[in-house]
């Protein structure tokens, strides 16, 4: 074989792994129509988000962008320079922890959803980013009560705990003695003094075989957490918002981030619960469903492709 | 300030004696476990090293699969434990049962092949029965090898019960491991150092009774050989 014959050989392989790199990030585009753009969506490296991930990217393929989906892509650490850097276009945030993230810890995240976004706006601007209208959909540190519990004692909300607390065990990871959003922020903010405090897990398994065995009461879980239907856990309502307001909120270029791409957004924003969260999510980690299905039903349930 | 001043402020701090999570009840909870397991461990494993050592047969198929038991990590069995018995010290207790097992086997196994045949045909000679000879000669004769496997298990068995607050258990473990969450330093320290001397305490005091069990005659045997002399002059 000839020089020349090798470096054609090594010419057609690269082109070949070109291609098929290119093919490997799936790509899906509305219609037959010409697509309005293309947008990168990415996602953290965890089921719930490839979900929202998936929310957005569909609905927008839905409307006739071409969107290229990096799901898993990993930790805040890796998804955020990667946004800066233009690498992605978008990602389902959430909006007290991207707060602290993109302000080195400083501290600002409140209970305030539309306050910590503000904050979290102030940040992203210098970057070229932006953050949305929050969705309801929370992802924080919630108190969760088995349905029984509830029934007791009429619990809805967590201020229903402040007099009745010295009946009830908290169960919790054992740093939650001395954290502001675990039991110091539920006797402060609520006025809540359990009768003791159990060192579990945080939102693990001990938690959760100690509130169904009845060792504890109250634990802490994750509010949007797949397995609380399940298990038949009720999550008390923040209702005087001691935790951060970790509310879902994509964060997207400004120069991706048009009107018309806002307004796509806005509306799976708008209509997505916590409680629906917590099935999407269940639907994937228990029931072992691929995410972009269980959104693409999501998505037809709710009339978005009508 | 150094963390050694930390720790024995720690330790200074009359909170850290009293009401739940004080020393007193941390300890009497660390004890509680270790007897458990000690004595449901020594329960299996005596009886069975004993009676293969006093026939001499299967001992090498026994002791194999006990030492198997000090391959698997106790941390494993604890974890599988949960799964299958859930919250409780049911779990702690089966992986520290499943530790204290294996020295107590092999020890009194080794003891009682250790007694000398001579003295085993001058038992029969004299006409002691099977229970006999063995309770009687053989049994005191095996003694020290028996405690040691059982001073061995219970250190063993003290210095791991601290797994029990990986899955909510109580003892020491629990100041180790809440120390660690709550970047507590001085408190995990003061854990370890709680551990380490119940530890220590454990191993003096089965020698204490360990030297209850010998029987005088042969605590004169295996003494040092001068005081055995002197005691054989006094006697």
């Amino acid at each position: 074989m000839t020089r020349i014959h090798r470096s054609a050989w090594l010419l057609a392989t690269v082109a070949l792994v070109a291609v098929v790199a290119a093919a490997c990030g799936s790509t899906t585009s509305g219609g037959g129509t010409t697509s309005k753009g293309t947008v990168v969506v990415a996602g953290f490296d965890f089921a719930e988000s490839s979900i929202l991930g998936q929310l957005y990217g569909q609905e927008l393929a839905h409307n006739g962008y071409t969107v290229t989906y990096k799901p898993r892509l990993g930790k805040r650490e890796v998804v955020a320079p990667a946004i800066k850097a233009g690498q992605i276009d978008m990602y389902p945030g959430y909006a007290a922890t991207d707060l602290e993230y993109y302000n080195g810890a400083a501290g600002e995240a409140s209970g305030d959803v539309t306050a910590t976004v503000q904050k979290l706006n102030a940040r992203l601007q210098p970057l070229g980013l932006v953050a949305l209208t929050p969705s309801n959909a929370v992802d924080q540190n919630a108190f969760a009560v088995t349905k029984a519990t509830a029934a007791q004692y009429n619990l809805t909300k967590l201020s229903d705990l402040a007099a009745i607390g010295d009946k009830l065990v908290l169960g919790a990871g054992p740093e939650c003695p001395t954290r502001p959003f675990c039991q110091i922020g539920l006797e402060k903010t609520y006025g809540i003094h359990f009768k003791a405090f159990k060192a579990l897990d945080t939102d693990g398994p001990l938690t959760r075989a100690a509130l169904a065995n009845g060792t504890i009461q109250v634990g802490l879980v994750f509010s949007s957490d797949s397995d609380l239907n399940k298990l038949g856990l009720v999550v008390l309502q923040d209702d005087k918002h001691l935790e951060n307001a970790d509310n879902v909120v994509p964060i997207i270029r400004q120069t991706v981030a048009t009107a018309d791409v806002k307004a796509i957004l806005d509306k799976i924003s708008a209509n997505l619960t916590t409680a629906q969260l917590v099935t999407l999510n269940g639907q994937v980690e228990l029931q072992h469903q691929d995410a972009d299905a269980v959104a693409s039903a999501y998505l037809q349930q709710h009339n978005y492709f009508s | 300030m150094s963390i050694f001043g930390a720790v024995w402020q720690w330790f200074a701090n009359p909170a850290h004696w009293q009401g739940p999570d004080g020393i007193p009840t941390r300890l009497g909870e660390h004890l509680q476990l270790s007897a458990e397991s000690v004595l449901l461990g020594a329960v299996i494993a005596l009886p069975v090293g004993i009676a293969l050592g006093h026939y001499g047969r299967f001992g090498n198929l026994a002791i194999n699969i006990s030492n198997v038991g000090r391959a698997v990590p106790s941390f494993g069995i604890l974890v599988i434990a949960f799964q299958v018995f859930g919250l409780g010290d049911l779990p702690i207790i089966l992986a520290l049962t499943a530790l204290a097992i294996p020295p107590m086997v092999t020890n009194s196994y080794v003891a009682l092949r250790e007694v000398d045949p001579d003295v085993r045909d001058a038992a029969r000679g004299m006409g002691y029965r099977e229970l006999a000879q063995l309770y009687r000669v053989e049994l005191p004769l095996a003694v020290p090898l028996i405690m040691a496997g059982v001073r061995t298990s219970a250190v063993q068995v003290v210095a791991t019960a601290t797994l029990a607050a990986l899955i909510a258990g109580g003892g020491f473990g629990r100041y180790i491991v809440d120390g660690f969450a709550q970047l507590n330093y001085p408190m995990t320290i003061a854990g370890a150092v709680l551990v380490a001397l119940l530890a220590l305490a454990t191993e003096l005091s089965l020698s204490g009774v360990e030297r209850l069990l010998v029987p005088r005659g042969i605590r004169l045997l295996t003494a040092p050989t001068l005081r055995r002399a002197s005691t054989f002059k006094v006697a």
